[in-house]
């Protein structure tokens, strides 16, 4: 069975041959072709070779694009910096939003003027011609309230939510008038699903009714606009208590990739009863577990992922959060033969 | 008193003008300092740390209590120096070296502070020379340590190996935190308290300190 095949049963709730896996292997794929951590994410064609060699390697069955966090944030006018062994961030010293009124004036910026959302939108056409007859190409796309949070800082950004809330709100309006632009160029590429990363949506961060007010209600219309070009809505969150109804209820996702249990789910068999039938499970190996675990570890972890999601389909195996970038490939190996033999249906 | 539970309320709803002005009122009613920060604070940061443990109230809600605390604080400094008002005890915190995320530590340093800690706030990317010239300097009974990332979450195990090699671990108690930790992890580089959030925090360093 290939991998397109294998995920579209699993999205179907359907039993596949075994269970799908992908254990969320984006910045450690540079080490596959030598590159450095700033090379990787600004120079698309090495980036697209490693997702490749990555994909080969370990017979992923999903190839998700993430870079970073600071792709669209970059576009805006947002200054980065680009360590060379970790993920792109914003200058934490030098947030372009300075006060709520740089978030009132913030205008969409215009996607044919962007340089890293083209570069997304180059990827995933690279990947879908090299790769996607066989893996589904799943393009990553951080949420909008998230992608203000990196023009103004977090902290910032939560206290203005009470300062000034309508600033706020026109933020993220604009940011997600740009990223309907953007999800139009990667719907063009032949992705067949778009991943929105909604970072705040747990209680990690804040309540279900403040990221109602401040992005669900823009995230919506973004997964809105996914539909009408034919692909698939997926969420990605790691954080703690995910709202699992809240963003079910705004974007209607097909599946969501996830670490912790939801806030109305106290265990896996609960989550399982309640949302296995919604939505496609995608996780929930710990990533920074896998820096400390043994092998042994590791495949007993995994066994309990299967037991506890794969019956009837509905389920892929995966890491919770991205594979730690500076880790050895030894327990992504692990986990992928973990589903070959262990995930068989 | 009245005026005391104005002041915790405010602060509760991150009202910073609100307590500004409850201190300068019960400070004009002559109440004593101790009794301000006490009653009219503490507790309330209790409270907010009690519900943000119990997911009552989140991250945006603790950071303008926090904001409206430090006013407070900064209203009523002077005032507690002069009465000679002793904190519960001290605190080292910083980000460790590469890693440049603030929010998290930034909430523990408000939540010990609430708590009646004294904090020496070493910032972001902090080495471990900075941390053990530090705790040479300062002599808190607690070092906190907090990283975002699983890049640099190993560099707290090359903090607590300089701290020892400069024979002062058992002179301090190491309590590490952040996203990417877990107890295990805690457990494996010797630290004596994970700190899952900050309202723990607070909880687990009045426990070391007692």
């Amino acid at each position: 069975m290939k991998p397109i095949e294998r995920v579209s049963l699993a999205l179907q709730h359907k039993e596949a041959d075994r269970v799908p896996v992908y254990p969320l292997m984006c910045g450690v794929a540079r080490k596959l072709v030598g590159a450095s951590y700033p090379r990787w994410s600004t120079d698309m064609d090495v980036c697209a070779e490693a997702y490749e060699k990555v994909t080969e390697e370990f017979d992923l069955d999903v190839i998700c694009t993430l870079i970073d966090l600071s792709v669209e944030a970059a576009d805006f006018g947002q200054a980065i910096v680009y360590p060379e062994n970790e993920a792109a961030h914003p200058d934490y010293n030098n947030y372009m939003l300075k006060s709520t009124a740089d978030i009132s004036a913030l205008q969409p910026i215009k996607y044919k003027d962007s340089v890293r959302m083209k570069g997304m939108v180059k990827l995933c056409d690279r990947l879908v011609k090299s790769k996607g007859a066989d893996v589904p190409v799943v393009a990553f796309v951080f949420g909008p309230l998230g992608v203000l949070s990196m023009m103004r800082g977090q902290a910032n950004l939560f206290m203005d939510i009470f300062d000034d809330p309508d600033a706020v709100k026109n933020g993220v309006a604009a940011v997600t008038e740009t990223l309907l632009e953007y999800i139009d160029a990667l719907a063009a590429t032949g992705v067949p699903a778009i991943m929105l990363d909604t970072l705040f949506a747990s209680q990690s961060i804040m309540s279900k009714s403040m990221w109602m007010e401040f992005e669900g209600q823009y995230v919506s219309r973004i997964a809105d606009r996914i539909r009408e070009h034919g692909c698939m809505v997926m969420i990605h969150n790691c954080g703690n208590g995910i709202y699992f109804d809240a963003q079910i209820e705004s974007m209607k996702p097909v599946a969501i990739s996830f670490l912790h249990l939801p806030d109305d789910c106290k265990t896996p068999q609960e989550l399982k009863e309640k949302y296995g039938s919604k939505v496609t499970l995608i996780g929930r190996i710990p990533p920074t577990w896998l820096l400390t675990c043994t092998q042994e570890e590791l495949e007993e972890e995994c066994r309990k992922e299967i037991d506890q999601y794969k019956a009837g389909g509905g389920f892929i195996l995966a890491t919770g959060c991205e594979y730690p970038a500076n880790l050895g490939f030894e327990h992504a190996r692990t986990i992928v033969r973990m589903a070959k033999e262990y995930g068989k249906y | 008193m009245q005026v005391l539970q104005a002041i915790a309320e405010a602060l509760q709803r991150g009202d910073v003008k609100g307590v500004k002005e409850g201190v300068a009122s019960a400070l004009a009613e002559g109440i004593d300092p101790k009794q301000i920060l006490e009653e009219g604070m503490m507790s309330a940061m209790d409270i907010i740390g009690t519900k943000f443990k119990n997911n009552e109230i989140f991250v945006p809600e603790v950071l303008i209590a926090a904001r409206a605390m430090n006013a407070g604080m900064e209203a009523l400094k002077l005032k507690l120096v002069e009465a000679g008002v002793k904190p519960l005890g001290k605190m080292v915190i910083g980000t460790v070296k590469g890693d440049l995320h603030d929010i998290g530590k930034n909430m523990v340093r408000m939540m010990m502070e609430g708590a009646g800690f004294e904090v020496v706030d070493l910032g972001i990317d902090v080495s471990a020379e900075k941390f053990v010239e530090a705790v040479k300097e300062h002599q808190p009974e607690i070092l906190g340590m907090s990283a975002l990332l699983t890049t640099t979450m190993g560099e707290m195990k090359v903090v607590i190996d300089a701290i020892t090699a400069a024979g002062l671990r058992d002179k301090v108690k190491i309590m590490v935190g952040g996203a990417p930790l877990t107890q295990s992890f805690a457990d494996q580089i010797g630290a004596d308290a994970y700190c899952k959030n900050a309202a723990e925090a607070a909880s687990a360093a009045k426990q070391l300190v007692g």
